[in-house]
């Protein structure tokens, strides 16, 4: 039992990362210069993602299968991206 | 011999959770070619800062992305409640996460009809994905909150317990993940 509870994140923690993640892109969307902006923003957005994926969908402590299903889906979208970027200008010139 | 036809309570457990795991799978390709709808209608069009995001409220916006976040948190704190065996605090919880559902879209027909009224419909360049993609978005919690219901009330008869919670870990996945959706969607259609 001991060992469960050690093994429990502090979901509170996760949930204040998240949430000041959410002040700080706010913020930082008023930036103008999109050197800094858009690399920031999209970190900030990966890592959130992660940590929801990690602690609240508890794939930190899960079986692996559950992982690599997931991991599935993304590699199963690379094809439609590259798909879709070489298309879709292509019909937008029609 | 009827020892062996018994189910397996562990081995249904993983293979139902193992069933949304499959679904999440394939909601990853259906959302990324909706946000590539996105960005791509972007990249082949000039105007979207004059023409859409102009009209949108990062504030309201960035509210309701709290309030979905704040949502995900309350949904495991019921599934670390019913784990703990304590079914009580799991249904404060859950009907936290309702309210704060119901919030998110009451947010979003908030700001959908502010676009409206600005002349931002689906007919424009920018609206159709835009409203395409939240709508979507937004009939996945709307679906969540109808689960959410029905796990409320019409689980009453199979009560969740310390054992048998799987219907809460299985919401909360599918909770979590129209979290995540929404929170790539923030960042690329309002932030950037």
């Amino acid at each position: 039992m001991q060992r469960i509870q050690a093994s429990r994140p502090n979901y509170l923690v996760v949930f204040g990362i998240l949430a000041g993640f959410t002040l700080i892109e706010t913020l930082i969307s008023y930036v103008q210069q999109e050197a800094i902006r858009l690399p920031v923003l999209l970190g900030l957005s990966a890592v959130k993602a992660v940590l929801v994926l990690l602690y609240f969908m508890h794939l930190k402590m899960d079986s692996k299968v559950f992982s690599y299903l997931f991991i599935a889906g993304l590699v199963l979208a690379i094809p439609l991206i590259l798909v879709m970027t070489i298309v879709m200008p292509i019909i937008a010139r029609y | 011999m009827n020892e062996a036809v018994q189910p397996a309570p562990i081995a249904q457990e993983a293979n139902t959770k193992l069933a949304m795991w499959v679904f999440l799978g394939g909601e990853v390709v259906f959302f990324t070619a909706l946000i590539l709808l996105l960005v791509l209608t972007r990249f082949v069009n000039t105007g979207y800062q004059e023409q859409f995001r102009g009209y949108l409220s990062i504030p309201i916006i960035a509210a309701n992305t709290f309030v979905l976040v704040t949502s995900s948190y309350f949904v495991v704190r019921s599934l670390e409640a019913i784990r703990e065996g304590d079914a009580r605090s799991m249904r404060i919880n859950m009907f936290a996460v309702l309210a704060l559902g119901l919030l998110f879209l009451g947010g979003q027909a908030f700001e959908w009809t502010s676009l409206f009224r600005d002349g931002v419909d689906y007919s424009t360049t920018f609206g159709m994905p835009f409203f395409t993609v939240t709508g979507t978005h937004g009939l996945h919690v709307f679906i969540g909150c109808i689960w959410l219901v029905y796990l409320l009330l019409g689980h009453g008869k199979i009560p969740f317990t310390k054992e048998n919670h799987l219907g809460v870990e299985n919401f909360g996945l599918y909770w979590h993940f129209v979290d995540i959706v929404w929170i790539v969607l923030f960042t690329v259609i309002y932030l950037i």
